[in-house]
C-alpha cells in the first residue's frame, strides 16, 4: 500500500464518490457516550468524509461500545 | 430514584427464603441445606448446619415431633414427607467428629444465672457461654436433664448434654435450690426454667412470649415453666441469648423474630414435573447405612422459587436472582456514568413481555422493574442511544411520512376506525388494504396510519412517549371519538396502557364473527402462536382460534402460551445472540406450523425457517409470503399503504419526500441484503 493512498481489497484504490479524490488514512477521533477513541482510518482529503470499513464497524468500534455500554 | 423504588418490584419475590419445612422446625433448621449436604454424604458440614440450628442434636433427632413433615412439599405430590429424623440419626451417626467447636472470643464481664438444668435452661446457658459470658446453672436436683431425666433414653441425652459443654466453661450448682431471687442478686440478669409446675417467683404473669421478658428486667422466663413443648424450650435458647446479649450490653431487651411470626410460610411450589420416589426404608434397625441417607436425602426438592429463572431465557443468561436485580437497578442509577454501570445489558436484553409475572406465585414482574430502570435511565440522561436508535427512528417514520389518518370516504367522523400499526402494512400492504376494506364495508370504519408509541415506551423515553399519546389523542377526537380496531396486539396493549378510555375490539374478533369470511388454511393441523402482548385478551386469542376452526385446521395448543417471539423490548440491537436463542427456542416450541397473529411473530418465524402464516393470510386467502420484505420493501410497503388509501379515501394524491440520495443505484446481493436486515441496516441508510 502507498504512503498515503488507500487500496481496494480488490486491488483498487478508494476513492471519494462525492470529490473524485483518492482517500488517505488519517487519524481520526470517534467520541460516544461522551468517550472517545482513534483509529486510523481513510478519509477524503478534499471533504473530509471517513470511511468506514465492515472490519472496523464490527470489530473495534463495536467492541468499544460494548465497553462503554457495559461495565 | 430511593432503593425502595426498585426493590418495591421484587418485594413479594420468595426466592432464597427459607422453605416451608423450616418455617415449620421449632428450631428454624435450614432444612434444605442439611438435606443438601447430607444428600451429597457431606456429613460434617450437615452436621454442623444441625448442631448449630438444634443445639442438642441427639436429644431433637430422638424426640422432635417433625411438624416439618406436614409441610414437606413432597407430600403434595402423594409421596411420603421426607424421613427427617431418620437422616438426623444417619448424620449423627456417620459424622467422623461431634466434638464441638470451641471459640476464641475474649471473657466478657457479665454474668448470668440459669435456674433450672432442663433442656430449656441447658440450651440458653450453652448459647451465651459460647458467647464467653459468664453463666452459672442453678438445679436442685443433683443433675441436669430436668424433665428429660425420666426418660428411658435418658443416658443418650445425657452424654449429648456433657458433649455439647465439653468445650465451654459453665458453673453447675446442683443440689441447690433458689427459694427467693435476691440470692441472685450478683448475676446481671437470671433466666428461670425451673420446667412444668415449677416456681416463677410470681412473675409467670407478666411473661412476654416474643422477648421472654417478665415485669422485672433483670428476669426472664422460659422452657415448660411458660407452657411451650420440649423442643420450643430448647429452641428459645440461641434466640433467648442474643436477645440476652443485647440486655447484658445495653441494659434493654430488644431482637428480632426472624421474620418466622408463622409456622406456615404459605409458599408452595408447583411440582407438576416431579417425579414420585418412595421413602427409603433402612436396611437395618440401626438406621440409615450412609448410602441410603444419601439416597433419601437426595428425595428433597430443595423447594425455592426460581421460576422465573428457570423460564425466561434472558434471567437464565444473566444467572441474577430477582432480589439482587432490584438492588442493582438501584445502585446502577447511582452510578454517574453509563460505563460505570453494571447492568445495562441485563436492562436492555429484557422482552419486557410479562412471562415472568404470569408465572410467578407472588406476579413478581421483572420486566416491569427492567422496564423502570429503562425509564430512570433515560430520564437521567444516561442510557445507551445505540440501543433504541433503530426503532425510534421508525417510530418518527411512522407517525410523520407515514402518518395518515381520516374518517370514512365523505364523512367527518366515524364510530369506529382501523389502527392497523406501523408493521401490518409494512410486512405485507394487502393486510391493510383487504381489512380496511372489509371494515369499511361493514362498519363504515374510518383509518389512522400511526405508530402505536411501542419504541418510546420500550425506550422507556416518557417525554417521547407523552408528545406522541398527545398526537394519537387529537387524531381520535378529530375523528369522533371512535372505537378503535386494532390487528396488533402490542398496539392494543400500549393503547390499553396509556390512552385507556379509548375503547377498543379487535379486528380478529370482527372477522370471526362474520359471515362473508371464509378463512382458508394452508395446513390440515396447526398451533396458534399467541403473542405476548395479547395474554390479557382473551377475545382476540379466541377469534383467531375461531378463525382456525372455521377454516376446518386441527389445532393443538403450545405447551406454554404468549411466550414472546423474541421481538418485545426491542431487544435485538442489544443482544443479538439472546434474541437469536429465544426465536429459536420459540420456533422449536411446538412441531407443527404456526398461525400467528401479530406480524412480527411471523416475520421471526419466517426467518427462522419455521412454517407459519398470519391468520390474515387466512382471513383474505393471500398467498402467504415465505419472503420477509427487507427493511427497505417495509418503508416502500408503508409508503404504499398510505398512498393507496389516501387516493382511495380522500382522493389525494401522495407522493412521498424524494431526498438527493434516492436516485443512487445500489446492488445489493441476496447474501449481504440478509445480513443488511439482521443489522437493521436498510438501503436509505446506505445510500
Amino acid at each position: 500500500m502507498d504512503a498515503g493512498n488507500m487500496n481496494t481489497n480488490r486491488g483498487g484504490i478508494w476513492k471519494c464518490a462525492r470529490c473524485a479524490e483518492e482517500l488517505q488514512t488519517k487519524k481520526i477521533v470517534f467520541s460516544y457516550l461522551g468517550h472517545t477513541f482513534s483509529h486510523e482510518v481513510p478519509t477524503c482529503p478534499k471533504c473530509g468524509k471517513v470511511f468506514i470499513s465492515k472490519e472496523l464497524a464490527t470489530g473495534r468500534m463495536a467492541e468499544v461500545e460494548e465497553l462503554l455500554e457495559d461495565k | 430514584m430511593k432503593m425502595e423504588d426498585a426493590t418495591a418490584y421484587t418485594a413479594r419475590c420468595f426466592n432464597g427464603e427459607p422453605a416451608s419445612c423450616s418455617f415449620a422446625c421449632p428450631f428454624h433448621l435450614d432444612i434444605r441445606s442439611f438435606l443438601e449436604k447430607a444428600g451429597k454424604g457431606r456429613w460434617t458440614a450437615a452436621y454442623k448446619e444441625l448442631r448449630n440450628a438444634v443445639v442438642f442434636p441427639v436429644i431433637v433427632s430422638m424426640l422432635c415431633e417433625q411438624p416439618c413433615r406436614e409441610r414437606c412439599q413432597r407430600t403434595l405430590i402423594g409421596d411420603e414427607a421426607i424421613a427427617l429424623q431418620e437422616l438426623e440419626k444417619a448424620v449423627i451417626k456417620h459424622v467422623k467428629t461431634r466434638k464441638p467447636d470451641a471459640y476464641f472470643i475474649p471473657p466478657k464481664a457479665q454474668s448470668l444465672a440459669v435456674v433450672g438444668a432442663g433442656p430449656a435452661g441447658l440450651s440458653c446457658a450453652l448459647n451465651l457461654a459460647q458467647k464467653k459470658y459468664s453463666v452459672t446453672v442453678f438445679d436442685q436436683e443433683e443433675s441436669w436433664g430436668g424433665s428429660l431425666r425420666e426418660h428411658p433414653c435418658f443416658d443418650r441425652f445425657d452424654e449429648d448434654i456433657a458433649l455439647q459443654f465439653s468445650a465451654v466453661d459453665v458453673t453447675f450448682q446442683l443440689n441447690t435450690e433458689i427459694t427467693k431471687l435476691e440470692e441472685l442478686n450478683g448475676f446481671h440478669a437470671i433466666y428461670l426454667a425451673t420446667g412444668r409446675g415449677g416456681d416463677s417467683f410470681g412473675l409467670l404473669n407478666s411473661w412476654e412470649p416474643d422477648l421472654q421478658t417478665t415485669s422485672n428486667p433483670r428476669v426472664f422466663l422460659g422452657g415448660e415453666l411458660c407452657g411451650v413443648s420440649l423442643m420450643e424450650g430448647i429452641a428459645q435458647g440461641p434466640k433467648l441469648s442474643k436477645t440476652l446479649e443485647v440486655f447484658l450490653q445495653t441494659g434493654k431487651a430488644s431482637g428480632t423474630s426472624g421474620g418466622y411470626d408463622k409456622r406456615d410460610c404459605g409458599h408452595y411450589l408447583s411440582h407438576d414435573d416431579a417425579v414420585p420416589v418412595p421413602m427409603v426404608i433402612p436396611s437395618s434397625e440401626d438406621g440409615y447405612t450412609e448410602e441410603e441417607a444419601k439416597q433419601e436425602a437426595a428425595r428433597c426438592f430443595l423447594c425455592d422459587c426460581e421460576i422465573c429463572i428457570t423460564s425466561c431465557e434472558m434471567l437464565k443468561r444473566f444467572r441474577k436472582k430477582p432480589h439482587r436485580m432490584a438492588v442493582e437497578v438501584f445502585t446502577d442509577s447511582q452510578a454517574a456514568t453509563l460505563s460505570s454501570r453494571s447492568i445495562t445489558r441485563e436492562t436492555y436484553s429484557c422482552n419486557i413481555c410479562g412471562y415472568c409475572k404470569s408465572i410467578c406465585p407472588e406476579d413478581v414482574d421483572m420486566g416491569a422493574l427492567l422496564q423502570f430502570s429503562r425509564t430512570a435511565r433515560m430520564n437521567g440522561g444516561i442510557h445507551p442511544p445505540a440501543l433504541h436508535d433503530f426503532w425510534l427512528r421508525e417510530m418518527d417514520f411512522a407517525s410523520t411520512e407515514g402518518f395518515f389518518a381520516s374518517a370514512p370516504k365523505g364523512e367527518e367522523t366515524c364510530e369506529y376506525a382501523f389502527f392497523p400499526g406501523c408493521q401490518l402494512g409494512a410486512s405485507n400492504p394487502e393486510y391493510v388494504s383487504k381489512s380496511y376494506e372489509f371494515l369499511y364495508r361493514n362498519y363504515n370504519a374510518g383509518l389512522i396510519l400511526d405508530c402505536c408509541g411501542a419504541p418510546a415506551y420500550w425506550a422507556g423515553d416518557e417525554a417521547r412517549m407523552d408528545l406522541h399519546k398527545e398526537k394519537l389523542y387529537k387524531s381520535w377526537t378529530d375523528m369522533g371519538k371512535p372505537t378503535l380496531i386494532f390487528a396488533c396486539a402490542t398496539c392494543e396493549s400500549v393503547f390499553h396502557r396509556f390512552l385507556p378510555e379509548i375503547k377498543r375490539i379487535s379486528l380478529y374478533e370482527l372477522l370471526a364473527a362474520a359471515d362473508e369470511i371464509t378463512p382458508v388454511s394452508p395446513f390440515p393441523a396447526a398451533s396458534v402462536f399467541d403473542p405476548c402482548a395479547a395474554r390479557e385478551d382473551h377475545g382476540m386469542e379466541q377469534s383467531v382460534r375461531r378463525l382456525a376452526q372455521k377454516a376446518g385446521i386441527a389445532l393443538r395448543e403450545l405447551p406454554e402460551k404468549n411466550r414472546c417471539c423474541g421481538y418485545g423490548g426491542h431487544m435485538r440491537i442489544a443482544n443479538p445472540a439472546l434474541y437469536d436463542e429465544i426465536s429459536r427456542n420459540r420456533a422449536e416450541a411446538g412441531t407443527q406450523p404456526y398461525i400467528a397473529y401479530c406480524v412480527n411473530c411471523r416475520e421471526v418465524f419466517a426467518l427462522q425457517q419455521k412454517a407459519c402464516v398470519h391468520i390474515l393470510d387466512m382471513a383474505f386467502g393471500l398467498e402467504a409470503a415465505a419472503k420477509v420484505p427487507s427493511l427497505q420493501e417495509k418503508r416502500d410497503n408503508s409508503l404504499k399503504v398510505k398512498k393507496d388509501l389516501m387516493k382511495n379515501m380522500k382522493e389525494e394524491d401522495f407522493e412521498a419526500a424524494v431526498n438527493d440520495w434516492d436516485g443512487l443505484n445500489l446492488v445489493i446481493g441476496e447474501a449481504l441484503q440478509k445480513e443488511l436486515d439482521r443489522k437493521l441496516i436498510s438501503a436509505s441508510d446506505l445510500r
